[in-house]
């Protein structure tokens, strides 16, 4: 790849002129340059634009007619470019509709980066305005909701209400008149759904924005700003506990993996809890090259291909989708540019760090200026990652509590785990001096019974009552699970981030469910064993 | 403030890379010797009464590689024997000090020690070949022929394994380049401890899960001695841009070497891939997965003055050496072999005269016959003239010799 074949003499760079022809239809002016020397103009780079777009979609044949799709805005330039294909996708050309529904979904995430509760609404608003115009059925919800899984079934979708009226008053999309009525029958259908679910749910200040009653003829009033800033005011005891797990892992990539991880959670329960059965995100080819490298990086090989496939079935029943793969950066910001549409800027942790700032960051400024002397380097990279496995693991015991991903610790002794786990030992040897100890090893052999060598809290496994009717509430006594036993249910890229907080017991509610679900799980299968004619 | 070793609570002087812990002396080299037991033992690398030949090449790696194991097998009793095999590439200023080194570990440690150079296996120096080849690119000669050199210097000797000291740093380089590349066929190998199990000699890498740093620690503090210096001509090659990356990572996160290896380990590739398929290359029988091992190649290429025949694009290559081929002869082509002792191997169409044919250097019943050109080709150039490249032909013969000895059983 990098021997550029030389002649005797390197052929001198031919010289940009302003007068070229687009390469596609040679007729017009080429107003951009795309890939490596590829001029377009307007009218082409639009077609290629969206015939890539619906070919990525289209060719894996996954989106079904009429589905609910979630997509995930951040606000970043290519959740916007995303953001306009799937209107243009869902409006024009009715042969060749894209057809599914589509629902958006903003993450609010100012609280990672410590933004104060002003720029956090003004952030708020901004977006709102953003989806409101879409037309799309849109919710909104913040980071520290995955902590409190259970109140994300309260968000209600009774925004679509207002949507659906807007759509009707504003004009500031091209959109044909076929196009309009066939929302407005869409709309009516979510409404009375809507209507419903309203009726029951008690508290939506943040997502609700015309009550019950709202008819169609209603337009909303200026009380609609504060509404979605409501979401700021709600639920501050999660805020409270997520601002402290953030606090507590120490390193700048460990937070932004626990960050990812719980935006990952969050839309999952968001999709599942809303009935959407795909998500639909805005990851562009040079973000997902780099987050390939970032993931080899940071011990989470066997994830690495799903993170960059097209469809990540991490999860058996919701999809991740992609549909931006194929495109690099440049050639999104051109798109944005054509278009004139805003992008909303989030703050992430490493905005305006240097550059050794996390892993992530350093990835970036390393694919990227590569990327420049080499231009083939990311297309090298989604190559590799095409021709990756993703094959998921079957059942739900061999994933990861908080990421999701398979588990990759059950590897033999002689591998990079068992190596790293003697060293430590041998580092430490007979001082238990409070040192994580990280035997949680998933190979067969090793079972709940090692004990850990800090012989904590173990005799916490309270005995079975020995009825086998159901009754027996020992094990719900397990009131803090042995570190070792979290550990183990964590992959390995999980277990750096979650060593290095001070205490693994404050990791978020749904991971410490998932291990106590698994502790019961398996001490009722040490009970069955050997009965088990299965080896699973 | 003093610090206090992890393991003995004595005073500290060190701090490991690996694992951060502050350790005394004897405590870090009792923990970096047994976590190389430790490898050894689970991979299962030794077997007993086998013969190991240890690749030294005089820098740290190696020279630490044969310290300790000469010391875990006397003191783990693995029973092996081991040798020093080292490899003159011809690089001035760069290998001839650093093979002094290798001179003094076989008196320091009294281990056996055969030298093998490539100006005696292919009749060509790195040097020479830079002056062909320019100073881009150049790395892959030294490695395909070093590793051709390895296991015929190897098979000399006649040993069971090879153990190279390749360390945990090296691999996680080889594993982000492989993925830069998008070389799949490689990522699958590179992170398995024993490579080439069928056909070739297998080699295997004690020192997989050793930093480099803590190898350099082990050096500094036993007194080894040992050259260090970069090779003058790799600073263009592209695994530095992998080998920086690494290190820029270490420095935010040191265990991040061990985690590049660890995923490597779980990468897992689809099964419908095409990976390259391991044959026998025709002309020398050494491994390959095309018809023509690239050492040949790259050999031809160099002999023929098309250095880059192994690198570029092989039919833009194959083109260019047609064209010079059909410029060269002009004329003479009507005139027929007059090789009579090699009348169905050699496919000489030019030769006018049959003492200059270097094919009679062969016994005729070797089956490839004229060994510097493959059988679908006419040998067009050489054979009529006394031009340079018959003496690069003598030297290729020694090349073909070699694969003479019937026991080099692939």
């Amino acid at each position: 790849m990098c021997s550029i074949l030389e002649d005797e003499i390197p052929l001198a760079k031919e010289r940009i002129s302003l007068d070229r022809k687009c390469m596609k239809c040679k007729e017009e002016p080429a107003i951009l340059i795309t890939r490596v020397n590829d001029a377009f103009c307007r009218g082409c780079f639009q077609v290629y634009v969206t015939h890539k777009f619906r070919a990525a979609i289209g060719k894996t044949k996954l989106v079904r007619d009429g589905e609910k799709v979630l997509v995930g805005i951040s606000g970043g330039p290519s959740s916007c470019a995303l953001l306009h294909l799937i209107q243009e996708g869902l409006s024009q050309r009715a042969h060749k509709k894209l057809r599914f529904k589509p629902g958006l979904l903003f993450i609010e995430e100012g609280q990672v980066v410590g933004q104060s509760l002003e720029e956090r609404k003004v952030t708020l608003t901004r977006i709102h305005s953003l989806l409101r115009q879409s037309g799309f059925p849109y919710h909104l919800c913040k980071l520290a909701d995955s902590l409190d899984l259970e109140r994300v079934k309260t968000l209600s979708a009774c925004q679509s209400n207002h949507a659906a009226v807007n759509k009707m008053n504003q004009s500031a999309m091209d959109i044909n008149t076929a196009a309009v009525n066939k929302m407005n029958q869409s709309a009516k259908d979510i409404n009375t759904s809507a209507g419903n679910k309203m009726n029951q749910s008690a508290m939506d200040m943040n997502t609700c924005i015309n009550p019950v009653e709202g008819d169609k003829g209603e337009v909303e009033k200026s009380g609609h700003g504060e509404n979605c800033c409501d979401l700021l005011e709600m639920n501050r005891e999660a805020e409270k506990l997520f601002a402290a797990q953030l606090g507590s892992i120490k390193s700048i990539s460990g937070k932004e993996d626990f960050v990812r991880a719980l935006r990952h959670r969050l839309l999952l329960e968001f999709a599942r809890q809303h009935g959407y059965s795909k998500v639909m995100l805005g990851n562009t080819g040079s973000q997902l090259a780099v987050r390939l490298l970032t993931d080899i990086s940071t011990g989470r090989g066997m994830q690495a291909a799903m993170e960059t496939a097209f469809a990540d079935r991490r999860n058996t029943d919701m999809m991740f989708l992609r549909p931006l793969r194929d495109f690099s950066s440049k050639e999104i910001a051109m798109y944005n540019n054509l278009h004139r549409l805003e992008c909303v800027f989030i703050p992430s942790l490493t905005t305006m760090g240097d550059v050794g700032a996390s892993i992530e960051h350093l990835t970036e400024a390393f694919v990227t200026g590569l990327q420049a002397e080499y231009p083939s380097t990311v297309s090298n990279i989604m190559r590799t990652g095409e021709k990756l496995d993703s094959s998921s693991a079957v059942d739900i015991e061999s994933h990861c509590a908080l990421c999701q991903g398979p588990l990759d610790t059950d590897v033999g002794m002689s591998s990079a785990l068992a190596a790293l786990r003697f060293s430590l030992e041998i580092s430490t040897m007979g001082k238990s001096n409070g040192k994580r100890c990280i035997k949680g090893d998933n190979s067969v052999n090793n079972t709940n019974d090692e004990l850990c060598s800090n012989g904590v809290n173990y005799d916490a496994k309270v005995e079975c009552c020995g009825e086998s009717d159901g009754s027996c509430r020992s094990s719900t006594q397990l009131s803090v699970p042995d570190e070792g036993l979290v550990l183990q249910t964590l992959c390995y890229g999980c277990r750096i981030v979650a060593m290095e907080m001070d205490d693994v017991n404050s990791l978020p509610e749904f991971v410490m469910k998932d291990v106590a679900w698994r502790n019961r799980r398996s001490v009722m299968k040490a009970e069955i064993q050997d009965f088990l004619l299965d080896d699973r | 403030m003093p610090a206090i070793c992890t393991v003995c609570s004595k005073g500290a002087i060190l701090k490991r890379p690996k694992t951060g812990n502050a350790l005394c002396k004897e405590c870090f080299f009792h923990a970096f010797e047994e976590e190389i037991h430790h490898t050894i033992v689970h991979a299962e690398l030794f077997k007993r009464n086998e013969t190991i030949a240890i690749g030294a090449s005089g820098g740290k790696d190696s020279t630490v590689l044969a310290y300790v194991l000469k010391l875990l097998n006397d003191r783990h009793d693995y029973g092996v024997n081991l040798v020093l095999l080292s490899v003159d590439e011809g690089i001035t200023g760069y290998r001839d000090d650093s093979l002094e080194t290798v001179k003094r570990n076989q008196e320091q440690y009294g281990l056996p020690l055969k030298i093998i150079s490539y100006e005696e296996l292919y009749g060509w120096t790195m040097d020479a070949i830079v002056k062909q080849i320019g100073l881009k690119n150049n790395c892959t000669f030294c490695g395909v022929f070093r590793r051709q050199a390895l296991d015929r210097g190897a098979l000399m000797l006649k040993v069971d394994k090879i153990a190279t000291g390749h360390n945990a740093d090296d691999i996680a380089e080889t594993v982000i380049m492989n993925v830069l590349r998008g070389d799949i066929g490689r990522l699958r190998r590179c992170t398995a401890i024993t490579t080439g199990t069928d056909g070739a000699l297998p080699r295997c890498k004690p020192f997989k899960y050793t930093y480099e740093k803590e190898i350099v620690m082990y050096a500094y503090f036993k007194k080894l001695d040992y050259f260090s210096t970069e090779c003058i001509y790799s600073p263009n090659a592209y695994r530095g841009f992998a080998r920086a990356y690494i290190k820029d990572v270490e420095k935010i996160r040191p265990s991040a070497i061990i985690d590049i290896i660890h995923s490597g380990e779980s990468l897992s590739v689809k099964k419908d891939i095409r990976l390259p398929v391991q044959g026998v290359c025709e002309r020398c029988g050494y491994i390959s997965s095309n018809a023509v091992c690239k050492a040949c190649v790259m050999l031809e290429g160099l002999n023929k003055g098309l250095p880059r025949l192994g690198i570029g694009k092989t039919h833009k290559e194959r083109r260019k050496m047609q064209e010079m081929l059909q410029q060269e002869t002009g004329a003479a082509d009507s005139t027929p072999c007059t090789d009579q002792s090699l009348k169905s191997s050699c496919k000489c169409e030019n030769k006018t005269d049959q003492s200059e044919c270097s094919s009679q250097t062969y016994d005729s019943d070797n089956a490839s016959g004229c060994s510097t050109y493959s059988k679908s080709q006419k040998c067009k150039d050489g054979c009529s003239s006394t031009n340079p490249r018959t003496v690069a032909k003598e030297k290729l013969s020694i090349f073909g010799k070699l694969k003479q000895p019937p026991s080099i059983d692939f």
